[in-house]
């Protein structure tokens, strides 16, 4: 059931993360790679977003990606299907990681921190397995481009996840924590 | 605000702009089909002609062209990943090849035919979807997406995040002004050094965006959030003249594509006149 506060959570993760990743693909463009980014910001916000608030802040950043990559490589099924279901998929995977390893986000003690280091490449891998495969299949980029992509997807999704989402976690969780939308209860 | 002048989601647009007056339907299905028309053409010069049309149409549309200048850099770094994506690392059959890498790929005339089209098509989606962009007012996406059958929820969610948008671009501002004030260099250093930089405005740009999501969600909530039952609407918009002549070209438009790329070879790689 759809109440205010999932709407909320994905609003507001989609419109902070929306200007954000039309300034990773300007700033941090990849050569051979159209509508990518060496260095995804939005990830760390939404990876976040996700482990506080749930399957509502991943689909905040699915709805930011696909506006994002849409805008510059056109809103069609294959942009949906490669990195906006990428983007909504790879949040999600840490948030299992997190439940199964019966981690917390706030990052506190040394199960929590394995999660996160852990967690965190496996869903960028993951996704840009994804996201790659899905490009090379509509032939938006050359097989000899594949591995670059999913390279640099690893490497510039984890970065940013580490980088904004570490301190993130780390100074707001306790913070975050009052929100009756918090979805760890202890 | 200049006379004359209309907010939209991103800007101010003239209000002659006759996209800004059509029903708020006719927009998003301008943006989906100015999407798939390109999206279905393989070929370079139907594309070429497409594009053309298009920014014929949006000049007699009376649509802010100037401002399509300001876009020119994002294509061009589109172009530039097509390109390079193309040159270094395709196999392309064609009758003349051009050079020849050690790693196995290789440039033939087929090879920047195909480039060409890539590049044209996207820039199609961008200039399209710029233009619609341009005429898109706070309202057009819930009003938009409601008439076309979208359930209100998902509508009014897909509409915050535009409008959120244009919100914490001036968040993202005003957290940056302050950081310049307190001595941050955050335009120094390589692109990547830029974008840690920018990551730094994380921590109050989340505040602000926790903030943000309990108010919102405690006006959703006192407003009723979800509707249960029938709701009304503030504006009611009428079904014009224009908008049924646009709505027709949009559906005639993209159903004669689909049929000639079946029929005919034209619209299919490398198609008119190379075919």
């Amino acid at each position: 059931m759809v109440d205010a506060r999932k709407v909320a959570v994905t609003a507001v993760t989609a419109g902070l993360c929306l200007p954000l990743a039309l300034f990773a693909i300007i700033l941090v463009p990849i050569p051979g790679l159209p509508a990518a980014s060496g260095f995804w910001i939005p990830a760390g916000f939404y990876f976040v977003m996700t482990l506080w608030f749930g399957v509502w802040g991943a689909l905040g950043g699915h709805i930011a990606t696909f506006l994002a990559m849409g805008y510059f490589q056109g809103f069609t099924l294959q942009v949906w299907a490669d990195g906006a279901l990428g983007d909504l998929i790879a949040p999600l995977v840490a948030l299992v990681a997190f439940k199964l390893m019966g981690a917390r986000p706030e990052l506190k003690n040394r199960k929590d921190r394995i999660a996160w280091l852990v967690g965190v490449p496996i869903a960028s891998l993951v996704c840009g397995l994804w996201v790659h495969t899905v490009n090379l299949f509509f032939g938006v980029i050359t097989w000899p481009f594949w591995w670059v992509g999913v390279l640099t997807y690893f490497i510039g999704d984890s970065l940013a996840v580490f980088i904004v989402g570490t301190p993130l976690l780390r100074s707001l969780t306790s913070y975050v924590k009052q929100s009756p939308m918090y979805i760890w209860r202890d | 605000m200049e006379k004359g002048k209309v907010r939209t989601f991103f800007t101010y647009v003239d209000e002659r702009y006759m996209l800004v007056r059509a029903h708020p339907a006719v927009k998003i299905v301008s943006l989906v089909v100015l999407n798939v028309i390109p999206w279905i053409i393989e070929a370079p010069a139907p594309l070429a002609f497409f594009l053309a049309s298009l920014l014929l149409a949006a000049s007699l549309m009376k649509a802010p062209l100037s401002k399509l200048r300001n876009y020119l850099p994002y294509l061009l770094l589109v172009a530039q990943a097509v390109v390079l994506s193309y040159v270094l690392g395709s196999r392309i059959p064609g009758n003349v090849v051009f050079i020849e890498f050690p790693w196995g790929c290789y440039v033939t005339d087929k090879t920047l035919l195909y480039m060409a089209s890539v590049v044209l098509r996207i820039s199609s989606m961008l200039v399209g979807s710029t233009l619609v962009f341009l005429s898109l007012r706070d309202t057009d996406v819930v009003y938009g997406l409601k008439s076309l059958g979208v359930p209100f929820s998902a509508a009014f969610a897909f509409n915050l995040a535009l409008r959120f948008s244009a919100l914490f671009l001036d968040d993202y501002a005003r957290v940056r002004d302050a950081m310049l004030l307190k001595g941050a260099k955050l335009d120094a250093g390589n692109p990547l050094e830029r974008a840690k930089l920018l990551s730094r405005t994380a921590v109050p740009l989340m505040v602000i965006a926790v903030r943000r999501m309990q108010d919102l969600s405690f006006a959703l909530e006192l407003k009723g959030f979800p509707p249960s039952g029938r709701r009304t609407f503030l504006y009611q918009f009428q079904w014009s003249r224009f908008d049924a002549a646009a709505f027709a070209l949009l559906a005639v438009a993209t159903a004669g594509v689909v049929v000639a790329k079946i029929v005919s070879p034209l619209l299919s790689f490398p198609g008119w006149p190379f075919v």
